[in-house]
């Protein structure tokens, strides 16, 4: 596959595409939980990778625009250069001679090109130091052959064939590609659709020459042209599709473990977190249903001797967010209260017995006090006409 | 030098004279046979937005090669187009044609270069083939 790295402009779409991509993914991350992260990551990678699967697939049943390209010609407008690619066929003696008759034309430069055929794997595994041994062992007898001087020159490429012809494009410059191959693709050999393809992209003059053991070269018409497009590039395609299957299936599968294996995680935190609090409620003192309470005027003595004004009970336990009833007898003749700014609480007890409801819905300890003005010293002392909310 | 021709041999020929002659080139065979041209559809033709003169050899009996060159009209208005196109032409192709320049058809592909280095005022360099 063509690296999306292959030109400046190519490069640089690709690092805007994937850092567009990898938005998505990091506002899912951040403001997320991970599994989220995952999917869209997921996604993300999905749709990036039908995208290549559908350049792939535009490129191997060969259906691109119907334009043509070519660079000027290099050099004198007598001086012509010839391109060769060919592979497996470089052995063929009638190939060599036609190399030969083509160096022989004056101001003809002719290069051979040698695609080394590096499959997917073998690059992945690293083992394509037997193919570019085998690729040069058969350049170098080649060019022993015909004679190695200024106006013949041999190519090994690492790259897909079909790049390999690009990027002589940008160098070599041919006025003519010739493309051999076999009748059908053995082995170590190049595609016979090679030649169309070639032909589809560059406005020079391609001949696709094919070589069977010790026969001289033939010619395909252009029946068989059309049909090694059709077939090849259909077996192609349905090959990559089986590939991209399988990856899609490996990759969902990944990801489904992923995910199962985050959400089990979460789902131990979580459980681990909630008995925590279990234990947690279990340890604290239980909570009345009702808490039963008065005011009495001059009801509890100061430390100075003298009697002030007091709520029977000034402490409240209570649990966050739970209404806590207060069953108030006000024995005075005007109102009180229980004020908590910080909790938000303000309950008005008038004169007579009412029931009252307490809710605070943040854990923490808050001072009340009574707003109406009564005895002075309690309103200012815990334990008299002021106290504590305790909300766990 | 965008070169449209629907015949892909006469397409190559004039290119390999525009190429000898020092031009980049891209070669399209036009809408026949090929479903609609981009160039009339909303996303453009990036060969014929990058062509500094066009070549047009559509034959333009057909009503899909007028569209063709009416949407270069349209949408390069100030690119050189050199027209090959038959002496006896109808008045709704002559109406097209005012401002282009134009080659009687059949042109050779010398004729052609020799038109385009006119119209582009280059000429290319023949450094080492005069000796």
């Amino acid at each position: 596959m063509r690296s999306p790295f292959h030109s400046e402009p190519e490069a640089f779409r690709s690092v805007v595409l994937l850092t567009l991509a990898l938005i998505p993914v990091v506002l899912a991350a951040t403001l997320g939980p991970t599994w989220l992260a995952l999917v869209v990551l997921a996604v993300v990678i999905g749709a990036l990778a039908v995208r290549v699967a559908q350049l792939r697939m535009r490129k191997l049943r060969g259906v691109e625009l119907p334009v043509k390209m070519a660079p000027p010609h290099l050099g004198s407008a007598a001086e012509r250069r010839v391109l060769v690619v060919a592979n497996d066929t470089l052995s063929e003696e009638a190939l060599l001679s036609e190399v030969e008759r083509l160096a022989s034309v004056p101001s003809t430069h002719v290069l051979l090109l040698v695609p080394a055929l590096i499959s997917t794997g073998a690059r992945l595994t690293g083992a394509v130091d037997g193919l570019l041994d085998q690729a040069r062992v058969r350049l170098k007898t080649a060019l022993d052959r015909v004679g190695h001087d200024l106006v013949v020159a041999g190519e090994i490429s690492e790259a897909d064939p079909l790049e390999a012809i690009e990027d002589t494009f940008a160098t070599f410059v041919p006025d003519e590609v010739i493309v051999s191959t076999r009748w059908e693709r053995a082995a170590s050999g190049l595609e016979p659709r090679l030649a169309g393809l070639v032909r589809e992209r560059f406005a020079v003059p391609v001949r696709h020459l094919v070589f069977e053991r010790g026969s001289g070269a033939q010619e395909p018409d252009e029946d068989t042209e059309a049909r090694y497009q059709h077939e090849f590039g259909d077996a192609a395609a349905r090959k990559f599709g089986l590939k991209a299957l399988a990856g899609a299936g490996i990759l969902a599968a990944v990801l489904m473990s992923t995910v199962a294996l985050v959400q089990s995680g979460e789902r131990e935190e979580a459980r681990a977190a909630s008995q925590a609090a279990a234990q947690q409620a279990a340890a604290l003192p239980p909570v009345a249903t009702v808490v039963d309470l008065s005011v009495i005027a001059e009801y509890k003595r100061g430390p100075e001797g003298e009697k002030h004004d007091a709520f029977t009970t000034t402490e409240f336990a209570v649990r966050a967010g739970r209404p806590q009833e207060l069953k108030i007898d006000n024995t005075d003749s005007v109102p009180h209260s229980i004020t908590a700014p910080e909790a938000r609480v303000s309950i008005v007890v008038m004169p007579g017995t009412h029931t009252y409801t307490l809710v605070v819905k943040q854990p923490g300890r808050y001072l009340w006090f009574c707003t109406f003005v009564c005895d002075e010293w309690a309103m200012q002392h815990p334990g008299y006409m002021s106290g504590y909310i305790t909300v766990s | 030098m965008l070169v449209e021709h629907p015949d892909e041999a006469a397409g190559l020929a004039i290119a390999s004279g525009l190429r000898f002659a020092g031009y980049a080139v891209a070669v399209c065979p036009g809408p026949q046979g090929h479903g609609q041209c981009p160039l009339t559809g909303p996303a453009g033709c990036a060969p014929a937005h990058d062509a500094d003169l066009v070549v047009c050899s559509l034959g333009y009996e057909h009503e899909v090669a007028r569209e063709v060159l009416r949407e270069l009209r349209t949408r390069y208005p100030d690119r050189p187009l050199l027209v090959e196109v038959p002496s006896d032409i109808d008045a709704d192709l002559r109406e097209l044609l005012d401002g282009c320049h134009r080659l009687p058809a059949p042109a050779t592909p010398e004729q052609v270069v020799a038109a385009v280095q006119s119209l582009s005022g280059h000429v290319a360099e023949e450094d080492g083939a005069d000796a």
